[in-house]
């Protein structure tokens, strides 16, 4: 690259090429990046990761024990109510899916858009989209009263002739999270394929061995195997393109083609697909961060331009979100319906919902604002803390398009607050805890940067040093 | 009528038996038996709390064996259902008549009985006092036979005894007596008006002539008897006739609450409220009122007054009447009295005279029957001058009972300590005798106490036998309506536990022999109605539940002015300062005795709306003086202190818009301690402040702000419409000038582009298409198609706790809407159901297709289907659907969050009060109204069944209705097939005031309203904001001309919290 530089500038001194800050820093080396990943893998397990997931996996127990008291007992265990028939249950549903759509996002779009940056966090974004949507799962799942017969939901021929009723937005969910975690799932493994072959190869021990020989499908990596992985890879990718957009979409319909005040919204689609790119980014930080912190070495394949790229997107993508806010009250003065405008009034101002607006007001619009300044970009502290702010406003944001709207809607008799209990607060903490457990299994036991694919955006893989596009 | 009569004797052997020990009748299970049930067992509050009610239903239940012998037919017509007997169709209703005792009469009824068990009552339609309307405790009083917490073994001095020794004790009681001529002997009982109690009493008092006979009712009306005799002769009652007036004034009456007076009384007042009706102008009526009721809520023009002030207001009414007609009479009447000054607003009064006068003869003054004799002559006086007394009001003559003593009176003797023998039959006087009478004690010292009694309840722990009360469709009975009309009180099951009812007592007493069957009111029937054939007119008497021909004769009154002003002169003085408390009826225990039904507990109180609870009801402006904070949202409120003569009760305080300043509401009726598990902790008992001399208002009390924080169990939280078009109403004239406003009232005003949708819907095709009108001009909110559709459609009961949480499972709710100035609000009701739209979003959205829509326009729903996503009930625009969040039916109220851990089942006796064709939902589904579809149903088959092989749509199908409509005295409800131009609905469907709630989402509902027409008197003080609870459209309807601004300031919306936002 130096000398292409060199060559350009002496040809015409006017033009000034761009230095390019190569992805991964310090020159390391194909091996020193399977070692190192690897390692991680393969080293002996940190006392930390012990407390950690002994922590977290008794949050999940928490949840489990929460879910099978609900089932057991009724959905009054939560605070639910009329006319607040959906509450956290649903906000946590739409807060998890939203999570749930970075990892794709970083892996489908952004490979067919050639974004090479994305190579280093890939991995560790899909497994948390995988993670993110069993929890999602869970709520839709379980918040029905009646589990046991939750098949209704599935067109599975029956003597009653009773078919599934497809006008509902629900059903579309059903439809759209179950491809969306099977694509993913297809997606996030054959990605996984060569890494696992070259964990089998380095492994020591005979079970290891077995264990990651059985997953790697007898992975080789001759040119053949290559081929068709890139062609999978490539299919999968465009397959998971559309999923991105839809199944946030689909998400936005359950509140968009009804009729409160609100939700009757045309604009939810792309709101809410923006809104999820925004806080799977803000994820995927949250738990990069992190781990480049305990692995400081890490923060070679991660390195600042990536999280300055995230930041840029986070700052896009929270201005969307911004710009449907706003527009969500100007339309809601514009309609002239005193529904819609007292619906947003009270999200603003009403007596016991403006909390939840301003929050998330203030964490999804006015903290992302400070990525426009490359310091606060390259201040991992600062991302942080804008992460946090941005997990929470997306969890808000859900809760004031949930609850706020239907606290509140036509028939002011109606009109009752809604209470979490403390079985809604435990379930939600919970199932933070079985994403952090999923996530620390996932991190010990598999690498959590893709090694093939972050060699291959070395320079040393670039024979043609840049100058092959053509 | 049932075929045969007479129950066969009990056999000494039980046919049915729970254990061996039972059917050889072995004394140690007998033991066991009268051990389980000792008196106060449900006392014994150890480690027991409400919460084991539901359970202990169920236990006591089966602990009794009802589950074996309660479900069962006389005995004399006990056939196995396999032998197909004579009228029964295995799950057909049979439909017997049979009458409710009340205090202001008799209520005629019609069971449905189901397999030899009552299920559902309803209103007597071709009784002449009844349209077939009910109340909300006719409706609720037959979950008062199933009631485990009943009354169920003979005690004696808390020791358990059997129904013989009972007996042996009677006799010896009258042989006793029978020395001493009754010298010793009193009865104190409850208001039946019963001709054969009439008849037995006059029995006794012939046997032992010094006996005494009190009759105690806490709400009755005794004053009311003693005025209008003094006014128009001995055994006179008044009898109203609201079709008659034109102009109705009410001093503190709440005459249309017909949990108060029945649904016989104010039937003539619907009529009139009509705007649609030929002939006679629609009637105004003026209310002057303390607190808010169903009658303030239907007012023209409502005068806020503190109820002590009621009576300067009579006066001053009297005198301006007088001076102006020159009537001598009422001249005389208020001549000593001094012209009221001070709380009395001169220019209402004045107006509202003069708008009497102008209707003379055609006008109706009333008051509270609660009110002293001298209020109550008065306001007799006033009618007398206003010409009503014989063109509007008529008195009918009662047969004079003499011999008849006050409680006052009774307790004067006892305290003298000459009574040895004191029968208390109903009426539980220990609880709601005056205060200041101490009965308790009083009854202490009786060496004789026989307790008659429905409950082991505070007057059965201080007697020393307590004989338990039949339910009154457990036992044979009579009774006259208000005006005198005569009902068999038939029974529709044997006693679920042993029981006797008064008349058994009464005549065991003077020595007559117990009978099973109707003997005794035969014995009546044969006095009453000598002459002709005996049982063919006892049989028609028992097929139509009455006898057309009794009712009482009618006079016309003739006003004695010098009786009455022998009365109007004791009178009290007019003004009371300080702060009052008034006692009033719970629209849900009345005086308590209906504290332990569930349905009605959680029907909400018809103003507050509070359920499971009473409270101290103050108005904001007096909250403000005493420093009361409450927290809207989530119904907070700090206790008050109440005082008066040294005692104290602490209650919490609750903000009623429309209450007088400085006047302290409190219904009665609540706090009862030590009977069931369901009374405890519902309510505060304010009993202890009501003395003889203040039994309706309380003046001058001490209050004081204690602090606490006490929750509310509210249904409906937020009162204000917030400029919403939901409820509509105008003024007689704005109908006048465009009977159509009501269509174009708010959104409905613009065109709005129209709507399209998406989805086509399956054609409604079928021949019946059901649609249902609601009048606003009509309902006042009384809650009875509430408690019908409960008892119809087996709506369960869910707790304080989650009523708190907004989960109350009834299918109708009851919106009241306050409008205008907080302190002083207009209010208006309306009952919201199921809308049945042919475009339901609850449909589109539901992923499993649990709701449907039918052929006929009905939204159904398949609970089997429904996996209880709930995604339907958020997207009702109405919110009606209802959600079982928990297993109501199956678990205790109180062990609802105890999920797989205790046991699940409901209650035998609870089973037997179900109605049959409507599923039991279970947990996690949804439901709602449905139409009533099995009544539906029903009447299909039947048109069916009679069509034949005929087309079947040869004929119409024949008018049936629904429960809410059935239960609905004022008729405002009405429903029916909307496709028959002929019916009721189709008509009322098109009538001009009619409208859709939410017409701009094209859902198109087939429930449809009747805007409320209000007829303001203009040159009343106010006048203008009458009858615009929702103005803003009319506002700008007619410009920024002056009544713009007159209803810019009325309705500067103090309590409209969020309004500005609607005018963004």
């Amino acid at each position: 690259m130096a000398n292409g530089t060199a060559t350009l500038e002496q040809a015409d001194p006017d033009i000034k090429a761009v230095q390019k800050v190569p992805l991964v820093l310090n020159q390391r080396s194909m091996s020193w990046i399977s070692n190192y990943v690897s390692s991680i893998v393969e080293g002996k397990t940190p006392k930390w990761w012990y407390i950690s997931i002994s922590i977290t996996s008794v949050l999940m127990m928490m949840c489990f024990a929460c879910f099978a008291y609900l089932i057991s007992t009724g959905i009054g265990v939560w605070g639910n109510n009329s006319p607040v028939f959906w509450a956290w249950d649903i906000t946590n549903f739409v807060f998890w899916i939203g999570i749930g759509h970075a990892g794709t996002l970083i892996s489908a779009i952004l490979f067919l858009l050639r974004q090479r940056w994305r190579t280093a966090i890939n991995r560790a974004a899909e497994a948390m989209t995988l993670f993110a949507v069993i929890c999602a799962g869970l709520y839709p799942g379980l918040h029905v009263g009646r589990v046991w017969m939750a098949w209704f939901l599935a067109p599975v021929p029956n003597a009653n002739g009773i078919w599934q009723n497809f006008r509902s937005p629900l059903l579309w969910d059903v439809f759209a999270v179950s491809t969306y975690f099977t694509v993913s799932v297809l997606f996030w493994y054959t990605g996984l394929v060569p890494d696992l072959a070259t964990l089998r190869d380095r492994c020591k021990t005979k079970t290891k061995k077995f264990i990651y020989g059985l997953m790697a499908l007898g992975w080789r990596g001759g040119n053949r195997q290559w081929r068709h992985y890139e062609m999978a890879y490539l299919l999968l990718a465009g397959l998971s393109t559309p999923l991105v957009l839809s199944v946030h979409s689909v998400v936005s319909f359950d509140f968009a083609t009804s009729v409160i005040p609100g939700w009757h919204t045309t604009i939810f689609p792309p709101y809410f697909v923006a809104g999820a790119i925004f806080g799977g980014f803000a994820m995927v930080l949250t738990l990069m961060i992190p781990a480049t912190m305990i692995w400081p070495s890490l923060r070679d394949l991660i390195s600042p331009q990536h999280v300055d790229k995230m930041c840029k997107v986070i700052l896009l993508t929270g201005s969307i979100v911004g710009y449907a806010y706003l527009m969500e009250l100007f339309i809601a003065w514009y309609s002239g319906n005193p529904y819609e405008k007292f619906a947003f009034w009270n999200r603003a101002f009403g007596s016991h919902s403006w909390w939840f607006y301003w929050s998330m007001m203030f964490c999804n619009v006015l903290s992302p604002q400070v990525f426009w300044f490359k310091r606060a970009r390259h201040n991992l502290w600062v991302v942080l803390t804008v992460c946090m702010c941005v997990n929470a406003g997306m969890w808000f944001e859900r809760f004031v398009i949930i609850g706020t709207s239907l606290q509140r809607d036509f028939f002011p008799s109606a009109w009752r607050l809604f209470h979490p209990t403390w079985v809604d607060i435990a379930t939600f903490v919970g199932t933070f805890g079985l994403f952090t457990t999923l996530f620390l299994i996932f991190i010990r036991f598999l690498p959590m940067v893709c090694m093939f694919e972050v060699k291959a955006v070395l320079p040393e893989a670039d024979p043609h040093y840049g100058e092959d596009k053509h | 009528m049932k075929r045969i009569l007479k129950h066969a004797p009990r056999e000494k052997r039980p046919k049915m038996w729970r254990s061996l020990g039972e059917l050889e009748n072995d004394p140690v299970f007998e033991g066991l038996l009268t051990k389980e049930f000792p008196e106060g067992a449900s006392v014994n509050q150890d480690g027991v709390s409400r919460r084991d009610f539901m359970r202990l239903m169920g236990a006591s239940a089966a602990l009794v064996g009802i589950s074996l012998a309660g479900c069962r037919r006389p005995e004399a017509l006990l056939v196995p259902f396999k032998n197909n007997n004579e009228w029964t169709i295995p799950g057909k209703f049979l439909y017997y008549s049979t009458a409710m005792p009340t205090r202001f009469g008799v209520m005629p009824m019609i069971a449905s009985t189901v397999d030899g068990r009552p299920t559902k009552l309803e209103g007597n339609p071709l009784h002449p006092e009844s349209n077939g309307g009910t109340n909300g405790f006719a409706q609720a009083s037959i979950l008062d036979l199933y009631d485990p917490y009943r009354a169920k073994k003979f005690t004696h001095k808390g020791q358990g005894a059997t129904e013989a020794e009972f007996t042996a004790a009677l006799a010896e009681l009258r042989k006793a007596h029978q020395k001493d001529g009754g010298a010793g002997l009193a009865f104190l009982v409850d208001r039946t008006h019963s001709p054969t109690r009439d008849r037995l009493r006059e029995e006794i008092l012939k046997q032992f002539p010094s006996a005494m006979w009190t009759e105690y009712e806490p709400l009755g009306g005794a004053n009311a008897r003693g005025a209008t005799e003094a006014s128009f002769g001995e055994g006179a009652r008044a009898i109203p006739h609201f079709e008659r007036a034109d102009i109705i004034l009410s001093l503190d009456g709440d005459f249309l609450n017909c949990n108060e007076m029945g649904v016989g009384y104010a039937r003539g007042f619907y009529p009139r409220r009509n705007p649609d009706q030929t002939g006679a102008p629609v009637n105004r009526l003026y209310v002057v009122e303390s607190a808010y009721t169903l009658t303030g809520g239907m007012a023209d023009h409502r005068l806020r007054a503190k109820a002590s002030a009621i009576p300067a207001i009579a006066v001053a009414f009297a005198k301006q009447i007088a001076a102006k007609t020159n009537h001598a009479g009422l001249t005389s009447l208020v001549g000593a009295y001094p012209s009221p000054e001070g709380e009395v607003d001169a220019k209402w009064v004045e107006e509202c005279a003069n708008d009497l006068l102008t209707a003379k003869s055609r006008s109706l003054v009333l008051t509270r029957p609660q009110q002293s004799a001298a209020l109550l002559t008065l306001v007799h006086g006033i009618n007398e001058a206003l010409g009503n007394n014989g063109t509007v009001i008529e008195t009918a003559a009662v047969p004079v009972s003499k011999n008849q003593t006050t409680i006052e009176q009774l307790t004067d003797v006892l305290k003298a300590g000459r009574i040895s023998t004191l029968f208390i039959f109903g009426g539980n006087p220990v609880y709601n005798a005056p205060a200041d009478l101490d009965f308790a004690s009083l009854l202490d010292s009786v060496p004789n106490s026989v307790r008659l009694g429905f409950f082991e309840d505070e007057t059965s722990q201080h007697s020393k036998w307590n004989v338990p009360a039949t339910h009154y469709l457990e036992s044979w009975g009579d009774g006259r309506s208000f005006e005198g009309i005569y009902s068999i009180i038939q029974p529709m099951i044997l006693p679920l536990y042993s029981g006797l009812s008064d008349l058994d007592i009464l005549a065991q007493f003077i020595g007559l022999s117990k009978t099973e069957g109707p003997e005794h009111v035969q014995d009546t029937f044969r006095q009453l109605f000598s002459g002709g054939d005996f049982s063919a007119s006892w049989n028609e008497a028992l097929r139509k539940g009455f006898v057309a021909t009794s009712a009482y004769p009618v006079k016309t009154p003739a006003f004695n002015a010098a009786t009455a002003s022998a009365i109007v002169s004791k009178a009290v003085p007019l003004i009371a300062s300080g702060i009052e408390l008034v006692f009033t009826q719970s629209p849900s225990v009345d005086d308590g005795r209906y504290a332990n039904n569930s349905w009605l507990q959680e029907t909400p109180d018809f103003v507050t709306k509070i359920t499971w609870d009473n409270a101290a009801l103050i108005s904001p402006a007096t909250a403000k003086k005493l420093g009361v904070k409450t927290d809207e949202d989530d119904q907070l409120s700090p206790y008050l202190e109440i005082s008066s003569n040294g005692k104290t009760v602490k209650i919490p305080a609750y903000i009623a818009p429309g209450q007088a300043d400085d006047s302290i509401s409190v219904a009665l009726g609540y706090g009862r301690k030590n009977v069931s598990h369901l009374m405890e902790n519902v309510g505060f008992d304010i009993y202890p402040l009501r003395r003889s001399d203040a039994m309706r208002v309380l003046p001058n009390v001490e209050v004081k702000n204690v602090g606490g924080e006490y929750h509310f169990a509210v249904q409906q939280i937020h009162a204000n419409m917030e400029g919403r078009d939901h409820a509509r109403e105008g003024t007689l004239e704005r109908f006048k000038s465009k009977p159509a406003f009501a269509k174009t009232m708010g959104m409905d005003g613009e065109p709005l582009p129209p709507n399209i949708s998406l989805y086509t819907n399956p054609p409604l095709t079928a021949p019946e298409q059901w649609a249902m009108t609601v009048d606003l001009n009509t309902c006042t909110g009384c809650n009875a198609c509430i408690v019908a559709c409960q008892a119809e459609n087996n709506v369960p009961v869910v707790g304080k706790d989650q009523v708190i949480k907004g989960r109350h499972m009834g299918w109708i709710r009851i919106d009241r809407y306050f409008g205008g100035d907080k302190n002083d609000p207009e209010m208006i009701a309306q009952a919201i159901m199921c809308q049945h739209c042919e475009n339901a979003p609850c449909e589109t959205v539901c992923p499993v297709n649990a709701t449907v829509h039918s052929e006929e326009g009905l939204n159904l729903m398949a609970y089997n289907r429904c996996i209880g996503t709930k995604y339907c009930a958020n997207n009702c625009p109405w919110k009606v659907r209802r959600f079982n969040f928990f297993d109501y039916n199956q678990r205790p109220l109180d062990e609802l969050y105890f999920g797989p851990v205790v046991k699940k089942g409901m209650a035998d006796s609870l089973q037997m009060s179900k109605n049959p064709n409507v599923t039991v939902r279970m947990r996690g589904v949804m439901e709602k109204c449905t139409f009533c579809i099995q009544r539906i149903e029903e009447a299909k088959i039947s048109h069916l069944v009679a069509a034949g092989a005929s087309s079947r749509n040869a004929k119409p199908m024949e008018e049936f209705k629904s429960a809410c409509q059935q239960a609905c005295s004022s008729d405002s409800i009405v429903f029916g097939n909307e496709k028959n131009p002929n019916s009721r609905v189709a008509r009322l469907r098109n009538n001009e005031r009619s409208y859709v709630t939410l017409k701009y989402l094209n859902t198109r509902p087939r429930v449809s309203y009747l805007a409320r027409i209000k007829n303001p008197n203009p040159r009343m003080p106010e006048a203008e904001r009458v009858g615009h609870i929702n103005t803003e459209e009319e506002h700008e309807e007619k410009g920024h001309g002056e009544t713009g601004k007159a209803h810019e300031a009325t309705n500067a919306p103090v309590m409209n919290l969020n309004g500005g936002a609607l005018k963004a």
